[in-house]
């Protein structure tokens, strides 16, 4: 006895459904190899066969001699206006892989000990490298190879003792003092001034009691995203003294960063030379350490844009 | 099959174009190695204009055009001629443009145009 319904009959609309569904005019296993093929492709030729011709080049991208003669002529340009600011941001937009002022040292040693200061352009030039990473506590080859311009040979300077002269008799007529001759009070000049603008504010000065950093004043410079600049000059003044710095010349302590050492027991206030107002007297005094013991108190100063 | 090779090829063309984009627009060739000849104008008027403040220093005119071949240009004064009448017409800073018309005026190559920038020095001035 046939049944009704085979299961084969179920099946047979549904088949013939597959079969009759309109096909999409796309194939996306061809889009898909297409597109990967084209875009590799693509790149491949303008990245292997055809590139962009350059321009544009910055200092960056330049052979290690010509980065060379690029930092000769920022530290040259350095010795003529002693800006320092502007001497680390030209160094920094090098972006050298390790310390940028160890870099000039480098530089300096290599120079040398190639001949570049065989003359006296060359040499003036090491000099002037010289000067500026000895500034900033860095040495390097070049320090025994050249002489600094203090060791150069002395001179003996004759100096003529003066001929004693009799002072000249007074006169019978005193000159009058000026204001008298004028006969009225001297004028007084005003001059107008601005009230002092700021760039710069100090967000905050927590303060630390480290073993291993004590003593310290540690800047940092931030911008509105909290991200550190380099090249700003900050200041720290004390009692007969002054110290100008800049940030970034350690880089890795943060682009923005920059610290001094405190004498223990003097007090110091740190601004940033007309761009930040001067904060509150930092004093160097003893702090507990966690462990049992004590250490000097650092200070970290954060300068942040205004506003 | 004539599906797949048509949307292969269709897809094909737009990925190339995706791919000439990707090159050359959006993530070109970073260059390395490049010579100071190939610097940006402004990298090499910054780069002038720093030799320029070394000369006023030191006077040093044979090392201020040693250090400018760098720039791969053929003829330096001409070159520093041209970089400070850019300065001039261009308004720019007027104690750049006083430094380069130093270093043009010691090349032999002071214009009409730079004579208001000149600095002259007076007895018992420096220069």
């Amino acid at each position: 006895m046939k049944p009704d319904t085979l299961p084969e009959f179920d099946q047979t609309p549904r088949v013939a459904e597959r079969y009759q569904r309109p096909r999409s005019f796309i194939s996306w296993a061809g889009v898909l190899l297409g597109l990967v093929l084209g875009i590799a492709g693509g790149l491949i030729y303008t990245w292997g066969f055809d590139p962009i011709e350059e321009f544009d080049t910055q200092p960056w991208q330049l052979t290690e001699a010509d980065r060379a003669q690029y930092i000769v002529a920022v530290m040259l340009d350095y010795s003529h206006n002693a800006d320092l600011s502007l001497a680390t941001q030209r160094l920094a937009a090098l972006r050298l892989p390790r310390d940028f002022i160890q870099e000039v040292a480098d530089v300096a040693c290599t120079l040398t000990t190639e001949g570049y200061a065989n003359n006296s352009s060359g040499l003036r030039a090491v000099r002037a490298m010289m000067t500026f990473y000895q500034l900033q506590g860095r040495s390097g080859c070049a320090d025994s190879l050249i002489l600094a311009d203090v060791t150069a040979s002395p001179q003996v300077v004759l100096i003529e003792p003066p001929t004693p002269t009799l002072t000249p008799p007074v006169t019978k007529t005193p000159t009058p003092d000026a204001v008298d001759r004028v006969g009225g009070t001297p004028t007084a000049f005003i001059v107008p001034t601005s009230p002092p603008q700021s760039d710069f504010e100090i967000a905050n000065i927590p303060t630390v009691c480290s073993e291993a950093r004590a003593g310290l004043i540690e800047v940092q410079v931030v911008d509105f995203n909290g991200q550190g600049i380099p090249g700003q000059l900050v200041r720290v003044t004390w009692d007969g003294g002054a110290s100008v710095f800049a940030t970034g010349l350690k880089p890795e302590r943060g682009a923005g960063y920059a610290d001094f050492q405190m004498e223990p027991g003097l007090s110091y206030v740190v601004d940033m030379p007309g761009r930040a107002d001067p904060s509150q007297p930092l004093t160097a005094t003893s702090c507990p350490l966690e462990g049992g013991g004590r250490s000097i108190i650092t200070y970290r100063v954060v300068f942040r844009p205004v506003g | 099959m004539r599906r797949f090779l048509a949307s292969f090829l269709v897809a094909l063309l737009i990925g190339v174009g995706i791919g000439l984009y990707l090159g050359w627009v959006q993530f070109p060739v970073q260059f390395v190695d490049s010579p100071a000849s190939a610097l940006a104008q402004s990298a090499k008027d910054e780069y002038t204009l720093m030799i320029a403040g070394a000369y006023a220093d030191d006077g040093d005119l044979n090392g201020a055009v040693e250090r400018l071949r760098v720039l791969g240009v053929d003829n330096v004064p001409a070159y520093v001629q041209e970089v400070t009448e850019r300065y001039i017409t261009n308004s720019r800073g007027i104690d750049d443009i006083r430094l380069l018309v130093r270093l043009a005026e010691g090349m032999g190559r002071l214009t009409p145009v730079m004579e208001p920038y000149r600095q002259l020095a007076l007895p018992g001035q420096g220069a």
